[in-house]
Parts: C-alpha cells; sequence; structure tokens
C-alpha cells in the first residue's frame, strides 16, 4: 500500500476543531511541518496558541487517532508546541539599575513606624558624608518622600526615560512624583510591581554609590519585587521599641532572609523623648524593644533614633533633619546609623553574587 | 544545567529534570487544584529544552523553556534539593 498524500493528512485533521476558537485546527494555521515519509510515516508539529492549553492531550489524541485511520500510515508522530513566546517577565538584571553600586532597602513590615523618615535622613546622612546618592520611594499607595524632601515637582523626560528629582543633593523618584496631588493611586498587586520596576527601569539613575529604597509596609508585592529584580545589597529594618512593632519587624526581616537579602541591622525609632519643659527622658513606645530582638535574632543593632518634634517639623517643611538640624541629638543619631549602614554594606560588597553563563 | 555551588561541588540537572520540578502555580496547582504536572503524563520535547536562565533577585533561577514556559522560580535551596 502506498502513503497517503499531505492532503489526506490535512483533510483527516481538518476534522479537529478548536473548542475555544470554534475552527478546525488545519485553517487555524496550528499543523506546521508536516511530513509524511514514502514508508507511510507521518510527522507533524501541532503548534497551540499557548502550552497551557486544556485540550492539549486531547488534540494530540484525536491527531494521532485521525492520522492512525488514514490507510497507508505505518506511524504518527505529533510534536506539541505552543507559539506564545515570551521574554522573562523581567527585565534582566544587568539592565536593572546598572550604574548603582549598592542598593540598600529600608523596610519595617509595619507602617507608622517611621521607615521614610529613617530612609530621608539615611539617604541625605550618606550623602552629607561625599557619597553620590538616589532614594527611591517604593511606597506606591503613601508616598511620603515629596514632602520630606520639599520635592513635590513633576519629572523630566528625556530619551523615553524619566529624570530623577534633584533635591538636597540626591536624586529621587516617588509615585508621589509620577501621580502628584490627593489622586490616589489606586492598584491591585501586579501594577505595584510594575510600578516599582519602572521606577527602576524606567528611571536614569545614572552613576550612583548608594541607592536607598523606601519599602512600604508589608511583606507583600512591594518587598518581594524589589528582592526579585535587583540583587539588594542588605535591608535595614526599622521597628518602633513595643513589643507590637518589633513582632512585625521580625516577619518582615524573616521574609528578606528567605530571600537571601542581607539583613543589614534593626533600627530603633521612637526610642525615648526628652521633655521641653521639664527635659526629663520619656520612654514612651518603652525602649530597647528593638536592640533585644535583634539579639535574638543574631542580627547587628544599628542605633536608636529618639523621637523630636525638630525631626517631624523638618520632614514637614521638607529638609531632612541632618540637614536643617545637624547638631540636634536626632540628627547624629542619623548619622551613626548611616555609618553603621555604610559599613555594613562595604562588608557585603565582598559577596560573590552567582554568574550564569548561558551556551 | 550545570551548577557549581559555593562549597565547590558540582550539579548537573537536565532540561527533563528541571521541567518535571517545575515549582510554578500552573505546573504545582494552586487552592486545591491539581497543577498540570500532575495531570499530563509526558511532556513535548520543546517542554523539556532549556532556552535560557536568568537570576531572581539572589536567591533563585527562573528557567525558560523552549516551549515558551517560564514561570517557574528556582529557590537555590530548590535545586540543592532536587540534586541531593
Amino acid at each position: 500500500m502506498s502513503a497517503p498524500s499531505s492532503q489526506q493528512v490535512l483533510d483527516a485533521l481538518g476534522r479537529i476543531k478548536d473548542p475555544d476558537l470554534g475552527r478546525d485546527v488545519v485553517s487555524l494555521g496550528m499543523i506546521k511541518e508536516l511530513d509524511v515519509s514514502p514508508q507511510g510515516k507521518v510527522s507533524f508539529t501541532f503548534e497551540l496558541t499557548t502550552p497551557a492549553c486544556p485540550v492539549r492531550d486531547r488534540f494530540k489524541s484525536q491527531a494521532e487517532d485521525a492520522v492512525g485511520e488514514i490507510p497507508g500510515v505505518t506511524g504518527v508522530e505529533v510534536r506539541m508546541t505552543a507559539n506564545v513566546r515570551p521574554a522573562f517577565m523581567r527585565p534582566k538584571p544587568s539592565e536593572v539599575l546598572p550604574g548603582v553600586k549598592q542598593t540598600i532597602a529600608v523596610a519595617s513590615g509595619k507602617g507608622g513606624v517611621g521607615k521614610s523618615t529613617v530612609a530621608v535622613n539615611l539617604a541625605a546622612a550618606l550623602c552629607k558624608s561625599g557619597a553620590s546618592v538616589g532614594l527611591l520611594d517604593a511606597d506606591i499607595y503613601g508616598p511620603s518622600v515629596p514632602v520630606m524632601t520639599g520635592s513635590k515637582v513633576v519629572p523630566q523626560q528625556s530619551n523615553g526615560r524619566l529624570l530623577p528629582i534633584d533635591a538636597h543633593g540626591m536624586k529621587l523618584m516617588s509615585f508621589g512624583h509620577i501621580n502628584p496631588g490627593s489622586e490616589p493611586t489606586i492598584y491591585r498587586g501586579p501594577m505595584v510591581g510594575k510600578a516599582i520596576e519602572a521606577m527602576m527601569v524606567q528611571v536614569d539613575w545614572g552613576q550612583l554609590d548608594y541607592l536607598v529604597i523606601d519599602l512600604p509596609p508589608g511583606t507583600g508585592d512591594a518587598s518581594l519585587t524589589l528582592a526579585q529584580a535587583v540583587p539588594l545589597t542588605g535591608v535595614a529594618i526599622v521597628c518602633t521599641p513595643q513589643d507590637v512593632a518589633t513582632d512585625i519587624a521580625i516577619k518582615a526581616l524573616q521574609m528578606f532572609r528567605k530571600l537571601n537579602v542581607t539583613p543589614l541591622g534593626l533600627i530603633e525609632n521612637m526610642s525615648w523623648y526628652v521633655c521641653p519643659s521639664c527635659g526629663h527622658r520619656h520612654e514612651i513606645f518603652s525602649h530597647g524593644g528593638a536592640e533585644s530582638a535583634a539579639k535574638r535574632l543574631g542580627v547587628p543593632f544599628l542605633g536608636a533614633i529618639p523621637l523630636e518634634e525638630g525631626i517631624r517639623e523638618d520632614a514637614d517643611s521638607g529638609t531632612p533633619v541632618v540637614i536643617s538640624r545637624p547638631e540636634s541629638a536626632g540628627a547624629k543619631a542619623f548619622v551613626e546609623i548611616a555609618s553603621q549602614v555604610a559599613a555594613r554594606t562595604s562588608i557585603q560588597s565582598f559577596r560573590q553574587l552567582p554568574v550564569i553563563n548561558v551556551h | 544545567m550545570e551548577i557549581t555551588w559555593e562549597d565547590g561541588s558540582r550539579s548537573t540537572l537536565s532540561g527533563e529534570q528541571l521541567r518535571w520540578a517545575c515549582p510554578c502555580a500552573e505546573c504545582r496547582g494552586e487552592a486545591g487544584m491539581a497543577g498540570r504536572l500532575s495531570r499530563v503524563k509526558t511532556l513535548s520535547d520543546a517542554e523539556l529544552r532549556i532556552r535560557d536562565v536568568t537570576l531572581v533577585g539572589q536567591y533563585a533561577l527562573q528557567i525558560a523553556f523552549e516551549s515558551g514556559h517560564a514561570t517557574g522560580i528556582y529557590t537555590f535551596s530548590l535545586l540543592r534539593h532536587l540534586v541531593a
């Protein structure tokens, strides 16, 4: 018996219908590289629109049966493929922040402990020491950096990329710059990830010694996107002394440990308050909670920052306290913490990142 | 795929081994639903051939297969577990 013609094979396959698209798989162009050998062996590629095709296995057996029934066919080989060829969902690591030497995340888990205040002053203190510093506000829903740095301006564009905003010698980018005013950003999680990725990839950060990243509260989308998109040098965790804050800070720290991001240490904010009228030191939120948590977890304690009216006033008026009142106890605490952070990141710069060679 | 670990040891994993170990939600299943890998018995050659590998942060590798499947994020500890 002679081998069947290609047309006979296509006619047989043309009886298979795609249930979703409502047409036969031949006219949909799903059958490719059809070959019929003189011995009657039929082989072809069955190209699906998605590798996750729910009827993939059914298609394969239908195709094998339909072709197998043609007189003269001695064998059927069906290669199932899909023509969806997405690139990686994320940019290659080399495309993210290529000119940035150290990336330092500031996180807390819990909200309202002063992450942004710490991030802004940490960045300002590093900048004062002579380093080139950027500050990325990754809090999409509640961006505080524009107010705290007096930089409520819309970023300029150049060659299709956003230029960071210059303020106090630092380069800044916040969603509060991109979406200014009182309009809220109403995003679901995956959009938050995209927005943070865009602030890294589509902003021309240039050459920086340090990029400080102010993370929103929580152990979800924002932190995860960041830890996946860049090999972070480390993360500094901010908390207030009381148990309700340290408990959540520990969760944040353990999350970063799971993602192999080095904890640079814990920072205790709102550690004490000196009453301007009586001169007494009050420990409103307790004291030493972060230090004992750091000991328990085996991570460095980076320092404590007092609760000061000046820190709040200067944040509201747009100048970090380390610049406006360098002699205040708060400013001194920030500078000391910044040098601790810088020392820890220097140690990290000797770490070796995995090298991938694709042949 | 060849891996040289920090401790100097070396491992080799085939595309086939890696594809069947894909940890993504579609392959493993989620919210009580069975994943694709528990429903199929065979995978095509294109599904098993590695096209590209990229680093995810500093904790995992993302592996793209010729079929276009690239949703699996293989943590270093998973990879180590696979060769153990």
